[in-house]
């Protein structure tokens, strides 16, 4: 396609994320893990992503003539329809697939569907899957561009990448050099945890992790995070405090009695807030089990919940990248190999 | 009469402890004479200078996949990746469709290698029913087809109560147990060894107390069944320190393995998603890779085996999660033994050879892994020094799914030599 064709006449507002951009790519062509994702393209993702976000549900025709599907193996409802949403709000078409109405209930391999979703010639393929590295795996053998949307226990890149933005907003600073992030829950099943503290330890951030030892995967201090066990200890002092959900659908129901018990021990009371700094935010990456996870009183109303404010800048981030990924400005493309 | 002399080879049999350069001579198929200039005319002469003259590699753990899975492997191209990789006896798990869980699978085993006429094949047959775990198999008349063991392999036999009645009703008609020891419930249905690599993949691990548990239960059972008992595929640093205790405490019925692999490679492997890399037990961290390898050069192991797993590759290109679990070796397992405990510096040849012939035998009790006089003229002759690296296209087994494809191996056989006859030369099938 003729791209110069496609972009003129530009309105005010493309002109204004082109001038943002600076012609500026990022230097991968698939997002599967946040170890690819340098300091550099942070930097130019969170540029286009604030403005984005500036323009609300504006639609840009930058990625006009581009399609994306949505293969989400599993049940989601914000990754989803932040994903659709996005690519619609950039002139995108967009499908979507999943499980139950999918070609792997008629035993087809996970690699002969993405081959077959990425031959309609989609531009991006945004993927959500039980197994880990999944994702990564196929990304090797497809054209299209491949966004991890959750592998497993492993990873879940734009998820992190809006909880930094988030952060790093409230910080007002490039980076979160001496701030303190606790992390609490359900660690070991949690893809968010995966890609989060990967991003935490690139922005320099201290990182505490709260939970049982039953939540804790094996050498978890190696990231680089301190543990604890008493969720009162960890939050001392902290800047942001991070809930997460406890996976039951991901085999965390052996490793705790209840969620009863767990949410007297490490669920998050106005109580335990204010052993934060005053000013510190309270975050989860959704969905929230009131009163489990999170007392029901802090979730959407409470001053220092960024919770749907998070939902916001997935938005604005997911509309970036997608833009970035989908757009090169060098126009290369990525190189893969069939099986 | 029919003779070959294969000339001035090194000539390691550890069985008979030599290791010196010499001569074998080589009469209607078994072994006439080893020694110095022996001045015998012989219709057929090998000369060996300059190369390792063995037993035959005997492998005690292999899938050969039939009957059931010809797609995967077959008794013959089994036998065949066999020849190439210089062994000359095998002990086939019993993990077949339908499972050797009864005579008429194991007489089917023995008929079809006897028609092949290539390599010995010596078949398990399963400890429980449908290696089910709770019905024992009629192991009498199994041993009575040929079978020289039973294991449920692939799975632990879970129920220590069953557990300890196959090992006293093995004892009763002196079979060897070799068994699969992983505790199920320990092992969280993990993918990889739990550690540093599983965690940062996101994989679900199977941790090492999984084994150690296994290992120590039927170490357990044993002592008190005093059955003949061997231990799979050993991999974790407590399965060898249970091994070590149990041999300082003279438990003489009690030998255990270490498949190649898991003293060559580690976890690492598993990065990007490695599906080859998967296997059961896992490869594990180099603290236990290290641990093992302190194992062999005790002389704790008693034999090293492959636990040869071809797979088809559709159920190889996979996600990690769901892909097929293990790795071939018949074509490697010299060459790794060579790289990663001889080259290494860890053991000398003449030790690693032992652990590849004469001791495996000693386990099933068979006459092979020798070059006694009068033994059946099993040979290998390798060339220790011949650097190559893995190239799963050249594999005469049908299994493509090897861990060291890519890797740079030292050590190759050049003539495979079964009951006096040549059977392989330069990596073909003669």
């Amino acid at each position: 396609m003729d791209v110069a064709l496609r972009r003129k006449p530009m309105s005010e507002a493309e002109e204004d994320l082109s001038k943002i951009r600076e012609g500026r790519d990022l230097s991968f062509f698939d997002l599967t893990s946040i170890d690819q994702v340098s300091l550099k393209d942070l930097a130019l993702l969170y540029d286009v992503a604030r403005r984005f976000r500036d323009y609300r549900t504006y639609k840009f025709s930058f990625n006009k003539g581009y399609s994306q599907v949505n293969a989400f193996f599993e049940a989601s409802t914000r990754t989803q329809a932040s994903f659709d949403l996005a690519a619609k709000q950039l002139s995108m078409d967009t499908t979507s697939v999943g499980s139950t109405n999918s070609s792997a209930k008629k035993g087809e391999s996970f690699i002969d569907t993405v081959e077959t979703l990425s031959a309609y010639n989609a531009r991006a393929i945004v993927i959500r899957c039980s197994q880990a590295g999944a994702p990564e795996f196929v990304a090797r053998h497809v054209a299209a561009s491949i966004i991890n949307a959750g592998d497993g226990w492993h990873e879940h890149p734009t998820q992190a990448l809006l909880d930094a933005l988030t952060m790093l907003d409230e910080c007002a600073s490039e980076d979160l050099s001496g701030r303190v992030v606790v992390v609490v829950g359900d660690i070991k099943h949690s893809r968010v945890f995966g890609s989060l503290v990967r991003i935490l330890k690139k922005l320099n951030a201290t990182i505490r992790v709260a939970a049982p030892e039953t939540f804790l995967p094996d050498y978890v201090e190696k990231f680089g995070v301190s543990t604890s066990w008493s969720v009162e200890e960890a939050i001392e002092g902290a800047d942001v405090i991070y809930a997460l959900r406890v996976q039951e659908e991901r085999g965390a129901k052996g490793d705790i009695p209840t969620l009863r018990e767990y949410s007297k021990t490490f669920g998050i009371s106005a109580k335990r807030l204010a052993l934060a700094k005053p000013e510190a935010i309270l975050m989860h990456p959704g969905p929230v089990m009131r009163d489990i996870d999170v007392h029901s009183a802090l979730v959407a109303r409470h001053p220092q919940s960024r919770i749907l404010r998070q939902v916001e800048n997935g938005m604005a981030l997911r509309k970036a990248l997608l833009w970035l990924m989908c757009d090169r400005a060098d126009g290369a493309t990525k190189s893969y190999e069939l099986l | 009469m029919s003779t070959l002399l294969i000339t001035n080879g090194r000539v390691i049999d550890p069985s008979s402890k030599r290791d010196e350069v010499a001569d074998v001579f080589i009469v209607d198929g078994k072994i006439q004479e080893v020694g110095k200039h022996i001045s015998a005319i012989a219709e057929k002469t090998i000369d060996a200078t300059g190369l390792v003259v063995a037993p035959g590699l005997v492998d005690i753990h292999v899938h050969f996949r039939e009957p059931g899975r010809e797609d995967m492997e077959t008794l013959e191209t089994g036998s065949r990746a066999a020849l190439a990789g210089g062994i000359t006896t095998v002990v086939t798990m019993p993990n077949t469709a339908p499972i050797a869980d009864n005579q008429t699978v194991i007489e089917f085993i023995v008929k079809r290698a006897r028609e092949l006429d290539l390599i010995t094949i010596y078949p398990a047959g399963a400890i429980t029913k449908n290696e089910a775990g709770s019905m024992l198999a009629e192991m009498r008349e199994m041993k009575n087809s040929g079978a020289v063991a039973v294991s449920d392999d692939g799975v632990d036999v879970d129920n220590p109560g069953v557990l300890l009645s196959a090992m006293e009703y093995a004892k009763t008609h002196d079979m060897l147990l070799m068994n699969h020891c992983e505790t199920p419930e320990l092992d969280e249905s993990g993918v990889m060894h739990e550690g540093w690599v599983s965690t940062e993949l996101g994989l679900p691990g199977i941790p090492e107390v999984a084994e150690d548990h296994g290992v120590a239960k039927g170490i357990m059972l044993a002592q008190r069944s005093g059955a003949r008992f061997h231990i799979s595929h050993m991999s974790t640093k407590a399965a060898a320190a249970a091994l070590r205790e149990a041999k300082r405490a003279g438990l003489a019925n009690v030998t255990g393995e270490v498949s190649v692999q898991h003293f060559a490679l580690t976890d690492e492997e598993c990065r990007g998603y490695n599906t080859h890399a998967k296997m059961y037990p896992p490869l594990r961290s180099r603290d236990h890779v290290d641990a093992i390898v302190e194992a062999i050069k005790d002389g704790i192991i008693d034999a090293l085996t492959t636990d040869h797993a071809p797979h088809i590759e559709p159920d190889k290109i996979k996600p990690f999660a769901d892909a097929a679990r293990g790795t071939v070796g018949l074509e490697t397992s010299f060459a790794v033994m060579n790289t990663y405990l001889v080259k290494a510096g860890h053991i000398p040849l003449s030790q690693g050879i032992a652990l590849m012939t004469h001791k495996p035998a000693e386990i099933i009790r068979q006459k092979k892994g020798t070059l006694a006089v009068g033994a059946d003229a099993d040979i290998a002759i390798f060339d220790p020094d011949k650097e190559w690296i893995v190239d799963e296209k050249e594999f005469l087994s049908k299994g493509r799914n090897s861990v060291f494809i890519g890797k740079k191996l030292v050590g190759k056989a050049v003539h495979t030599i079964v009951g006096g006859k040549v059977k392989m030369s330069g990596g073909k099938i003669v």
